[in-house]
């Protein structure tokens, strides 16, 4: 009888321990051992991996409202023939590296396919290789459908330029980041910034106490 | 009295074979971390990736592959400027039977400060003054979060840069020039040279060591890498440039305060070692009341406790995680030149604290823009 009993106990206790090392994850070595398929995403969709800093939902967010409103402007909208644009290089003042191009590239795109030819846009990127192919026609090393001597290098009516602005926090473990999203529409003839729009982010997270 | 001990042994067994058998393998190193770093991406943990990618971006980048260097830090950047929370391995970590190096490896602060450091480099060598800037503005934002905020982002050298840039890009700066000033130890930066077209980086010594103290092994620290070098006299044209160190990692390293983790790992010690008392006292109660031979059924159950918190006390991993970028330098320095266009060489001797040189370093190089930035980078440490 006592010998049923301590079998009983002691099956139990061991039993106890066993299922606690399992329970424990003891035996797990590799984290999802069979891995994640890829996955395809909407650019405004969040991810599994998640920062405080810019990403393409905030991208994608950004650039179709500034395109709206770039639309509303109306320079452009009322214009009675479509202005030439010039794209100029974002301006990173966050802490987050960014594709500085990939904000304009986006507007433009947006603006060329909503647009309906209401804004022009010029390839001033380009220059270099514009300006080695029209001297290769000009010398004659290359044929020319017109004449390469006359001046077609178009100027800009106005300039599409923009700026990242950040301000970062961090205190116990949490970080926090605010982005400014400004961008502006300028006169190429007389400085005059004829449109401005701004969208804003703020983000916040706090790192697992392992991390901290 | 057996019938209690042999499910109980078997039950250890459990516990201990189950910790030991899925452990991924161990990758044979080489001593060349791009080597090794390519052969751990392939076969070792993923935990341990970060890791291996620092390594080879400071050795690609020292040996001049710095299109690698940027592919490792670009994959490296993003995990660790992330927020890492719900994180499987994470929550194992703060377990009591995880070691703390179960964790993604993204580095102690100084580490992941160094990443976006190596990173501002490589965007200002492209012409990307103001990803430069980002990155040094992220390298300082690591240190912010310190327990002892008189060194909060103290990086001398990360403010004046971020100023410098400022200042190059019209901005005034004069606030982070500042505060650089105001974190300076060794040396004072000097006010900025905004028509310099030279920016050379210097590194030098070898960076701090991490090793476990304690009865468990279970606080985190710090001793000062091999360095010898403690500035660097730079000549070029005819003149001499001495060059201080601004910032040294083991400082930082060391300057922080206590981690969360600590926390969690003393606790874990403390378990540790009140596990192994309750089961050495169970165990000993058990064996007296065996010894009297009244009290059989009684004496089995404590001695049978005491086992069982004997193998929890076994099971508690409290050790610190001591994975560390060990291809890091002490110290870090800059300078900025104006100097004509036409061919150039620098010649740059690494000096100990007597003076005495102990290794000389020349680059050659061409400034063919006067208004282009060309960024040169040095180490005195082999790649």
């Amino acid at each position: 009888m006592m010998n049923t009993k301590l079998i009983l106990q002691s099956t139990v206790l061991s039993g106890a321990v066993a299922g606690l090392a399992l329970v424990s994850g003891c035996a797990s070595g590799v984290k999802n051992p069979s891995g994640t398929p890829v996955t395809e995403m909407r650019p405004d969709e969040k991810g599994f991996v998640v920062g405080t800093g810019v990403e393409s939902t905030d991208l994608v967010r950004v650039t179709d409202k500034m395109a709206r409103g770039i639309l509303g402007c109306a320079q452009i909208a009322n214009a009675p023939a479509a202005p030439w644009i010039v794209l100029d290089p974002v301006m990173n003042e966050t802490r987050f590296p960014v594709n500085k191009t990939l904000f304009l590239d986006r507007i433009r795109g947006q603006l060329i396919s909503k647009a309906q030819g209401k804004a022009r846009f010029l390839a001033r990127e380009r220059m270099t290789v514009l300006e080695q192919e029209r001297q290769m026609k000009r010398s004659g090393q290359l044929t020319s459908t017109s004449d390469p001597a006359v001046q077609e290098f178009k100027g800009a009516d106005f300039f599409l330029t923009g700026k990242l602005s950040g301000m970062s926090s961090s205190a116990a473990g949490g970080i926090s980041d605010y982005i400014l999203y400004s961008f502006q529409l300028i006169d190429a003839r007389t400085s005059e910034i004829v449109w401005e729009g701004a969208d804003e982010i703020k983000k916040q997270g706090v790192a697992d106490a392992v991390y901290r | 009295m057996r019938v209690v001990l042999q499910p109980l042994a078997l039950a250890a067994v459990v516990v201990l074979a189950g910790c030991a058998t899925h452990h991924p393998k161990r990758v044979a190193l080489t001593g060349d971390p791009l080597v090794d770093g390519q052969n751990a991406l392939q076969q070792g943990p993923a935990r341990d990736h970060v890791l291996w990618e620092y390594r080879m971006a400071a050795s690609a980048f020292r040996r001049g592959q710095f299109a690698e260097a940027k592919k490792w830090l670009d994959d490296a950047l993003p995990r660790i400027g992330g927020i890492i929370a719900n994180d499987r391995d994470a929550k194992k970590a703060r377990g009591l039977f995880h070691t703390e190096a179960r964790k993604m490896f993204i580095g102690e602060p100084y580490e992941r400060v160094m990443a976006y450091y190596y990173r501002g480099i490589l965007y200002w060598m492209d012409g990307e003054p103001d990803n430069a800037r980002a990155c040094f503005r992220s390298a300082q934002f690591m240190d912010a979060d310190t327990e002892n905020k008189t060194y909060a982002a103290d990086y001398v050298l990360l403010d004046y840069l971020d100023g410098f840039i400022t200042a190059r890009l019209g901005g005034d700066g004069s606030d982070e020039l500042k505060r650089a000033k105001a974190s300076a130890k060794n040396s004072t930066p000097p006010p900025y040279l905004t028509n310099a077209n030279v920016l050379v980086f210097l590194e030098f010594g070898h960076g701090p060591v991490k090793y476990a103290a304690g009865e468990h092994a279970q606080m985190l620290r710090f001793r000062e890498g091999r360095s010898s070098a403690r500035s660097v006299s730079l000549q070029v044209g005819g003149k001499k440039y001495p060059v201080l160190a601004y910032d040294d990692l083991h400082f930082q390293a060391t300057t922080r305060g206590g981690r969360v983790m600590d926390h969690i790992l003393a606790n874990k010690a403390v378990f540790k070692d009140t596990t192994s008392v309750v089961g050495d006292a169970a165990i000993i109660s058990g064996l007296a009341l065996a010894s009297t031979g009244e009290h059989n059924e009684a004496a089995a159950i404590v001695g049978g406790l005491g086992v069982l918190s004997k193998i929890f006390s076994s099971a508690t991993t409290p050790e610190a995680d001591i994975r560390a970028w060990d291809n890091l330098p002490q110290f870090l320095s800059f300078a900025a030149l104006t100097l004509p266009p036409g061919p150039h060489e620098i010649t740059l001797d690494f000096q100990g604290a007597d003076g005495r040189t102990l290794v000389t370093k020349k680059v050659t190089f061409t400034v063919t823009e006067a208004r282009r930035d060309l960024v040169l980078f040095v180490s005195e440490l082999n790649s």
